[in-house]
């Protein structure tokens, strides 16, 4: 049996797929990634959380699609020729389902060894960084590797209480 | 490292053994009753025998019942003894080779008893049918525990056998007292009925005998759902617009050729879920049999139309709200048997469970010859509720539907049978869930006929493509009774909030939808865009929408559970041009349903 910190680093190192959102640089493990599209049509799902785009037909299915920017909390930018879908792979209670994350663009698939990774510096109290596995140093420039199923977790895609506060004024 | 010469033992398992095989070892020592040492048996463990076991055990199951239905009902020949037989001398065999110990000693007490049946020594009476129908469900009280713990779960297990045992030993005593030769009144094993009656039981034989192949559902699904995108797919290319410039005869003959045989694959793979009625229908013998039994009436069930076929899991689905409406009519609908006979009527009521194809749909019809819908009770009933007014006056076809409300009992006692109030409500709620409808008719004095309609399958709706603001939503069909264009004249404003549309003489509330589910743009204005008159749970109401796309069969996919707890979307269909759709679910939509919605 491995303890759970070794067991941690071993998952850590493999291939990454790199993206950005603005300047910023993340990597996905690339074992979570089913595929990587175009932007294409996206339907809006009502009631839901603004970071939630909607749903997309993915060749039959139907799957969401979170703007991954939106969920971070950054600024919005327009969507240009390189913004994608990544396609990812997220298990839940019920399963596994796939997920689309709209990012501003992919760049290139990364081997990283352990020794490349390193733990996310506290960034004090009241700065949370949930979903960072690790901070990874490639050729002077750090990339945040993401657990994207934390990100994508099916908790709060329903912006639950944003609906309940709407409800309460409607009501009122 | 070094090699390992020695070959490892085979396993147990290894060699597969054929059942047969099994049984002849078990029935050549019949000491196979006693529990064999408990060594551990690693055949116990596997957990793909145990599913098979449970598959075999379960058919085997529905044979023995239907078997002795038949026998009850006197159509009986030596054949369905035999059947009997050796399905519960499967389940012995099977079970003994599983370490399922019980299992295996209750079949064979009932072996027993059968055996003396089956050469003659005992008669098969209504009493000792009850014993082995009681044995049976015993066995299936196991299979679901056996089940359940294979699939890690935590299930108490069924009581002990010993009193069952007693049971099926008594009925096996009693048969010393009798002659079998002098059978009296009407019985079962009657020379002149069983030879009419061995011919049926070889037509049924030869239908089961018919080759078939165990397939995973999920395989199937899977297929299905394939052979969606294959529809889709194939009218993309259809309007492509690309494609519209090369229209050469080729070209053209061979789209037409594609969609020839895109049609034809969709149809037997709809085909594949598709399974005949005529079990679920089988299973209602045995409770109008329990019912009849229990409240001391007479009933026989007709059954018409086994042979129909649809969906798998509407099968499912529907066995519930049949159960509810079958046991309304022996409770509620049939008389007892000297009412029946101060009424006129033979004493033995009768049941008749149909079921034939309609216009797409599938109708299953029960019908009863018992004293039919009480008028007068039902609306004193909906008075002292105050389900209506006073002096409401009703239609006929409106004082029935009154009986789906939830509450709604005129039984004057609660029986065991029906009479609390749940029932039709549930029925209706069911079958609406399946995207059909129930209608009633009555006679007073002649019986009361219940008519299911439902779609042949749950994985293709027709849907109305709407357009709200930016937005396309499908509105299912079968909720939609009306699509009208308002005058703004016929739109009232009740208290400056809610908003009434006159509909053919009737106020309806009127739901905006793009207020309704917040989606940008749609239509301001009151009396502008489209009505359609939606119905749910008895409840109809306008949807205010833009405009209309117009009408399209899409197959219906789930949301997942990202979207769950997404109220007025009952799952997404991809359209015409690749694009996800979303469906509307008319039962959340309605006025009032927000309320109790969220939580």
């Amino acid at each position: 049996m491995m303890t759970a910190a070794g067991s941690a680093a071993r998952e850590r190192q493999g291939k990454y797929l790199v993206f950005h959102l603005g300047r910023e640089e993340f990597g996905v493990h690339v074992l979570k990634v089913r595929e990587i599209m175009g932007l294409q049509d996206i339907t809006a799902v009502p009631q839901t959380a603004p970071f939630v785009k909607g749903v997309i037909n993915l060749r039959g299915k139907v799957i969401p699609v979170i703007d991954l920017r939106a969920k971070f909390g950054l600024e919005q930018a327009e969507y240009t020729q390189r913004t994608c879908i990544v396609v990812v792979e997220v298990k839940h209670d019920a399963g596994a389902m796939q997920m689309g994350a709209i990012v501003d663009g992919v760049s290139e698939v990364l081997t990283l060894q352990e020794s490349e990774i390193e733990d996310t510096p506290e960034f004090g109290e009241d700065m949370e960084v949930p979903y960072i596995l690790g901070m990874a140093k490639v050729k002077g420039k750090v990339k945040m590797l993401l657990d994207i199923e934390g990100v994508l977790s099916t908790q709060d895609v329903h912006g639950l209480e944003q609906l309940r506060r709407r409800e309460g004024a409607e009501a009122a | 490292m070094k090699k390992k010469t020695v070959s490892a033992p085979r396993p147990p398992s290894a060699a597969p053994v054929q059942p047969e095989e099994m049984l002849r070892q078990l029935s050549e020592s019949e000491a196979a009753v006693s529990p064999p040492a408990p060594a551990v048996n690693p055949l116990a463990q596997d957990p793909q025998l145990i599913q098979d076991f449970l598959l075999e055990a379960r058919e085997h199951l529905t044979n023995i019942e239907a078997r002795l239905l038949e026998i009850e009902q006197g159509t009986t020949s030596e054949e369905t003894i035999n059947s009997t037989f050796r399905s519960f001398h499967t389940i012995k065999g099977l079970a003994g080779f599983l370490d399922f110990v019980v299992l295996q000693e209750v079949s064979h007490e009932v072996e027993t008893l059968l055996d003396r049946a089956r050469s003659g020594e005992l008669r098969l009476t209504p009493e000792r049918v009850d014993v082995i129908l009681a044995a049976s469900d015993y066995l299936a009280l196991w299979l679901g525990q056996i089940e359940a713990s294979a699939s890690g779960q935590q299930a108490p297990e069924p009581p002990a056998p010993d009193e069952l045992v007693a049971r099926v030993r008594q009925a096996l005593e009693e048969s010393g007292k009798e002659d079998p030769a002098a059978a009296p009144e009407g019985s079962a094993m009657e020379a002149g009925e069983a030879s009419t009656e061995v011919r049926q039981a070889e037509g049924g034989g030869a239908r089961v005998a018919a080759s078939l192949v165990k397939v995973e559902t999920g395989k199937l699904e899977y297929l299905v759902d394939m052979v969606g995108e294959l529809v889709i797919a194939q009218s993309m290319l259809r309007h492509n617009p690309d494609l519209e410039g090369v229209k050469t005869p080729r070209v053209q003959r061979d789209i037409t050729h594609l969609a020839r045989v895109t049609a034809e694959v969709q149809k037997t793979a709809m085909a594949m879920r598709m399974v005949p009625i005529g079990q679920l229908f089988r299973r209602m013998s045995r409770l109008v049999r329990d019912l009849a039994r229990k409240s001391g009436k007479q009933a026989e069930l007709d059954l018409f139309g086994e042979d129909v076929e649809l969906d798998r899991s509407i099968v499912e689905e529907i066995a519930d709200p049949l159960v509810h409406m079958l046991r309304n009519s022996m409770d509620h609908g049939l008389e007892g048997p000297e009412e029946r006979v101060a009424a006129g009527k033979p004493p033995v009521g009768r049941v008749r469970l149909s079921a034939w194809h309609q216009a797409g749909q599938i109708v299953i019809e029960i019908r009863d010859d018992g004293r039919g819908l009480n008028r007068e009770r039902i609306l004193e009933k909906a008075r002292n509720r105050g389900l209506i007014g006073v002096d409401e006056a009703l239609s006929d076809s409106e004082v029935w539907q009154l009986i789906f409300h939830p509450g709604f009992s005129t039984a004057e006692k609660v029986t065991d049978v029906s009479g609390r109030g749940v029932g039709m409500d549930v029925v209706r709620r069911h079958v609406e869930k399946l995207r059909g409808r129930v209608e009633i008719d009555t006679t007073p004095g002649a019986g009361t006929v219940f008519l299911v309609k439902v779609p042949l399958t749950l994985a293709i709706i027709d849907g109305l493509v709407v357009h709200v603001g930016e937005d396309r939503f499908i509105v299912p069909i079968y909720s939609v009774r009306e699509i009208f264009k308002p005058a703004p004249e016929s739109i009232f404003t009740v208290e400056g909030r809610g908003e009434m549309a006159l509909v053919r003489e009737r106020l309806l509330p009127v739901v905006r939808l793009a207020r309704r589910l917040g989606v940008a743009g749609g239509t301001a204005a009151a009396g502008e865009g489209l009505m359609i008159v939606g119905e749910s749970e008895g409840m109809q109401f306008c949807l205010q929408v833009d405009r209309l796309a117009g009408k399209q069969e899409v197959v219906i996919k789930s949301l997942g559970e990202t979207f769950r707890r997404v109220r007025g979307i009952a799952g997404g269909a991809i359209l015409g041009d690749g694009r996800v759709g979303l469906i509307l679910d008319m039962a959340a939509l309605r006025p009032g349903a927000a309320v109790h919605g969220l939580e």
